[in-house]
């Protein structure tokens, strides 16, 4: 961390390596458009970059790393005025010939379907808080982060969501 | 956990996600931030005030303890701690190239006009070169930010004033060699040096026949980017 607040590019990059994927998820689940979260996480990326002198060493980076994620998705998605949103979709067979995990056996793919129809439906801050706690299993206070909201209102916005989420699903 | 909780999570697993690009920004050297402005002008007030203190004898050991310019602290003492005498030739580390010295400074290393281009050494993260002007001149640069890397330690005998190399804060300081802490090696005495900051970058220019007015007209040319 010392080394990439210096200046060091390599340093930085080495630093934000493990959280690219979970920043481009999260932008995704923003946008709702591949390139536009790419976009948004690449100039998160670069915000981070520059502000990194800023940045107190002792506070962990994935929350600060993504509440800049998620403010640059959320700009992104006002000022690009795409009409066509890529639902969230999954997958009918899950990956790779590893054995399935209790879940795959409890949850069958077409529940599943169902299940992300339903989220899928529900109202934007619901839909969102439940996608970064559940899809992204970000903590509440990653999640408080990239909202940029207090963590007591990621507690009370997700059980209002599981609430609803609930009566949907029956 | 409830049973839909438990369905959220088994359906995080089967989320067809689009394939997370490369991310790789194009990470330029980092701008020298507005607030270290003020920092920067608060930084001269204190070499100003350290340089008339240092004008009254009897205020040297009362006022004077420590301060900081770029990646350098000075500390004032009243006796010099152990420190070898050996020529800064001795400590510029390992060769490298002058794509590895840009890495590492985030821009590449400011020189001022050679008649080739000279060998660049790495101790740590500081990038140094030595080179003749008539006599053997060590110039070391290293990103540093607000965090103390380097530290000078000057008896009374040393004489450090506050002076200003082109548009930025500098520190000349020279008289009674002073003890020289720099990166991962020992302790050594040093001769004249002048310290400066520009774009988050730490310069220092040592030599022991170095004169107040060749080493600004040097950082001056350094500072051009010759």
């Amino acid at each position: 961390m010392l080394q990439a607040q210096r200046g060091n590019a390599r340093a930085f990059e080495t630093l934000v390596q493990p959280h690219r994927e979970i920043a481009f998820r999260l932008a995704f689940v923003i946008t709702r458009n591949a390139a536009d979260a790419e976009d948004a996480a690449q100039e998160a990326l670069l915000k981070c970059w520059r502000s990194l002198g800023r940045f107190r060493s002792t506070e962990p980076l994935r929350p600060w790393l993504l509440r800049i994620v998620a403010n640059e998705a959320r700009n992104r998605r006002r000022s690009s005025g795409r009409a066509e949103r890529l639902a969230l979709r999954a997958r009918t067979h899950l990956s790779g010939g590893a054995a399935p995990s209790p879940e795959d056996i409890t949850v069958s793919a077409d529940e599943r379907a169902r299940l992300l129809a339903e989220l899928e439906g529900l109202p934007e801050q619901a839909r969102t808080v439940l996608a970064c706690r559940y899809l992204l299993d970000l903590s509440e206070a990653e999640t408080a982060a990239a909202l940029d909201v207090r963590v007591g209102t990621v507690k009370s916005r997700t059980a209002r969501a599981l609430e609803r989420l609930r009566e949907i699903h029956g | 956990m409830a049973d839909l909780e438990r369905d959220l999570h088994a359906l995080a697993a089967a989320i067809d996600w689009p394939a997370t690009p490369p991310l790789h920004p194009r990470l330029e050297p980092r701008a020298r931030r507005a607030w270290l402005r003020p920092a920067a002008i608060a930084v001269v007030a204190l070499l100003v005030a350290v340089a008339v203190a240092l004008s009254v004898p009897a205020a040297r050991s009362a006022i004077l303890r420590v301060f900081h310019l770029g990646g350098v602290t000075v500390e004032r003492v009243k006796v010099l701690p152990p420190a070898q005498q050996r020529p800064p030739a001795r400590d510029l580390g390992v060769p490298v190239t002058a794509r590895t010295a840009q890495e590492l400074l985030g821009m590449p290393m400011r020189l001022p006009r050679l008649d080739m281009p000279p060998q660049l050494y790495r101790t740590g993260d500081a990038i140094s070169t030595l080179f003749a002007r008539p006599r053997p001149v060590l110039l070391t640069e290293i990103r540093s930010g607000d965090a103390a890397i380097f530290k000078k330690i000057l008896s009374a005998r040393t004489a450090a004033v506050y002076v200003q190399v082109g548009t930025v804060p500098g520190l000349w300081i020279s008289g009674q060699p002073h003890v020289f802490e720099p990166v991962a090696v020992p302790p050594r005495l040093a001769g004249n040096v002048l310290i400066w900051v520009s774009n988050g970058v730490t310069f220092r220019l040592e030599g022991r026949h170095l004169t107040k007015q060749d080493a600004l007209s040097l950082a001056r040319e350094i500072q051009r980017g010759t």
